[in-house]
């Protein structure tokens, strides 16, 4: 009968619903739990089960029930502001040379270094326990790195040659002297050859005057180059100045992953398995009753 | 009626006999004065002797005095026999050619060092080749004070050519020493300046502004060094990491709005100065000396009084380093404000008597 079908129907999806909700209630009560207990390491398996079977328990294939899950999407900021104590606290310890701003709720800039002058350099994402680096800034520590093997720094070249040409630049003025009196030797040449110029100037007369003109642009073109070479050097020097700052930044950068990781291979293995390292940690607090940031 | 007795022989006799009386009892002053400033074993009458014998006349019309010394060598005298009850080997005092008194600082061979007397009583430890007074003092006044561009002058920029910082170091430490027994035994009022190894001694830089890019130098001078230069809270300034836990810091006070420059240094113990870190620290040295007119420390008063008088004298000492709101901290009656010491002090003379513009009168 399609009423009594239409009933069992009924009472199938009455019974799927309250299946659904539940689900759904567990997943919050767990949640729930989870974060009035400051179970840290079970609110990011209640977030991310797929990841966390995955990578933790070593389980493949466990489908993320996006049903329950994204339940809690609204509240991604302030689940990030609640995670991010103990992951800052433990990031603190791996990761020495990080800063952090919480620039809005749950959202953080990361600053490498505390030193005098120092890079923004990306953000951490706290819910998927993951740096998201800034790409142009990382890859500059990258390519310092890869320089370093070879002696070099990241803005050499183009400091020796900026160096180089205000040594022309310093030439120049230095000569002035020499110069002028150069000019003068060529203008009185030029006037004897003149006086021997006409309709039937010989041909090596006029090959010799047209040298000797040419000669003397030169030199003026030099004297209007040096006019200028004293500022010029000094804006040289302040490009130097700032080229060699990114130098250092860089290489207090370089200095610090070496003396926490080893080398920069290593930074980025850690990096990769900072999930992982940091959930394992977080399991070791739990298992041992030491639950970090526990009110006791 | 007055003039009739005075020109009557009797009488003039008479006068010339007490005057010869005054003389030698003046002489006979004089020499006890000399054997206290040579035997006595107590602070106090070594500085009353050196003290009288300083401002002695021996010169009149009567009777010629054999050869005597000169007040600089009384100065010297007494800084010798203070640091001889202390056991102070490494300064030696000795007599030259000219009878004046000298001394020698080991382990500095070659050095020797003079007073020079001012114009207000103050004494100026010179050395003689390059003319460097490295402190100050006035025995009346009780007042003792380094003289700190002097001491980079001499020390930093001419000595250390030729002998280690450590040498340098223990020179320096009998000057102190000195400087100690001054303040222990006979309460003077010092000022070590940038020998001062106080955690919280700042040093004002004599510029208002500091451009930013004189720490950017420095930031990229660590680049090649282990040190590592950070960046203070509020940004306030930079902080250089050194050896031992030491901090030599650039920075101004967040809470004032005035943000006034001034170098200092940390360290567990409280012993290193500022002066140390400029002899041991190449890195420091070098950016200190190359833009030494925008990183000079700002100068101070040494205020000398004249006890007699309610107006007080201010002497320019060149280098003189006291905060600009802590002059020697004398009786009230003695002290000239701050405000006013530079004010009276934009035109005055100097120990050499040259009259000096005090805002030019810049040191470290």
């Amino acid at each position: 009968m399609a009423s009594k079908n239409q009933d069992s129907k009924a009472v199938d999806v009455s019974q799927e619903i309250e299946g659904r909700i539940a689900t759904k209630v567990k997943y919050l009560q767990e949640l729930n739990y989870a974060i009035d207990q400051h179970h840290d390491r079970d609110v990011y398996r209640l977030l991310d089960n797929q990841r966390y079977a995955k990578e933790i328990e070593h389980r493949e294939q466990q489908p993320n029930d996006e049903g329950v899950m994204s339940l809690v999407d609204d509240l991604a900021d302030q689940l990030s502001s609640y995670l991010s104590v103990n992951l800052i606290k433990y990031l603190g310890k791996t990761y020495p040379f990080f800063y952090y701003e919480e620039y809005q709720t749950g959202h953080y800039r990361i600053y490498f270094g505390n030193w005098w002058d120092r890079r923004r350099f990306g953000e951490l994402d706290v819910l998927n326990v993951r740096f998201s680096f800034d790409q142009t800034e990382y890859q500059m520590l990258n390519k310092s790195f890869e320089l370093a093997r070879k002696n070099k720094r990241y803005n050499s070249d183009r400091i020796n040659k900026i160096s180089s040409e205000n040594d022309r630049l310093q030439e120049l003025i230095d000569h002035r002297r020499e110069r002028e009196e150069k000019r003068q030797q060529i203008q009185a040449e030029l006037k004897d050859i003149n006086s021997r110029s006409g309709l039937f100037e010989s041909s090596r007369n006029r090959a010799t005057r047209e040298e000797l003109v040419t000669q003397l642009q030169k030199l003026e073109d030099q004297e209007t180059e040096a006019r200028t070479a004293a500022q010029t050097i000094k804006e040289n020097e302040q490009v130097v100045l700032a080229l060699s700052k990114e130098n250092t930044i860089l290489s207090y950068e370089q200095k610090s992953i070496i003396d926490t990781f080893g080398s920069f291979e290593d930074f980025e293995l850690a990096n990769r398995n900072l999930y992982a390292n940091y959930l394992k940690s977080l399991s070791a607090d739990q298992d041992a009753g030491k639950q970090v940031n526990a009110d006791d | 009626m007055t003039n009739k007795i005075v020109n009557s022989p009797a009488a003039r006799i008479s006068s010339l006999a007490d005057s010869f009386k005054d003389v030698l009892k003046c002489g006979q002053q004089y020499v006890e004065l000399l054997d206290q400033l040579a035997s006595t074993d107590q602070a106090e009458d070594l500085l009353t002797a050196a003290s009288k014998l300083t401002e002695q006349d021996l010169h009149n019309a009567f009777i010629d005095f054999p050869q005597h010394y000169q007040a600089a060598d009384y100065y010297m005298l007494f800084m010798g026999r203070l640091l001889e009850m202390h056991q102070v080997a490494s300064v030696t005092v000795d007599e030259n050619q000219q009878h004046e008194f000298v001394a020698t600082i080991d382990p500095l061979t070659d050095a020797r060092f003079k007073f020079v007397v001012g114009a207000n009583g103050e004494a100026a430890f010179t050395e003689q080749s390059q003319q460097q007074p490295l402190f100050y003092m006035n025995l009346n006044q009780r007042l003792f004070q380094f003289n700190n561009r002097a001491l980079v002058n001499y020390f930093i920029v001419y000595a250390l050519k030729k002998h280690s910082d450590l040498e340098l170091r223990d020179a320096i430490k009998s000057l102190i020493e000195f400087a100690n027994e001054l303040a222990d035994d006979l309460g003077f009022t010092i000022n070590l300046g940038i020998l001062n190894t106080a955690n919280d001694r700042r040093f004002k830089l004599q510029q208002p502004d500091l451009r930013l890019t004189m720490i950017d130098r420095l930031f990229v001078k660590t680049g090649e060094t282990d040190y590592m230069l950070m960046n203070l809270p509020h940004n306030s300034g930079a902080e250089l990491l050194l050896d031992q836990g030491i901090k030599f810091d650039l920075s101004f006070d967040p809470d004032d709005y005035s943000q006034e420059w001034a170098f200092s240094v940390k360290d567990p113990g409280e012993q290193v100065s500022f002066f140390d870190i400029l002899l041991h620290y190449n890195l420091v040295r070098q950016w200190y000396l190359a833009d030494r007119d925008a990183l000079a420390v700002r100068s101070e008063q040494l205020i000398i009084t004249d006890d007699e008088s309610t107006s007080p004298v201010a002497t320019t000492v060149p280098a003189a380093p006291t905060e600009p709101t802590e002059p020697f901290p004398a009786p009230a009656d003695q002290v000239t404000e701050p405000a006013s010491a530079v004010r009276d002090s934009e035109k005055t003379p100097t120990d050499n008597g040259d009259v000096v513009d005090t805002e030019t009168d810049e040191d470290d």
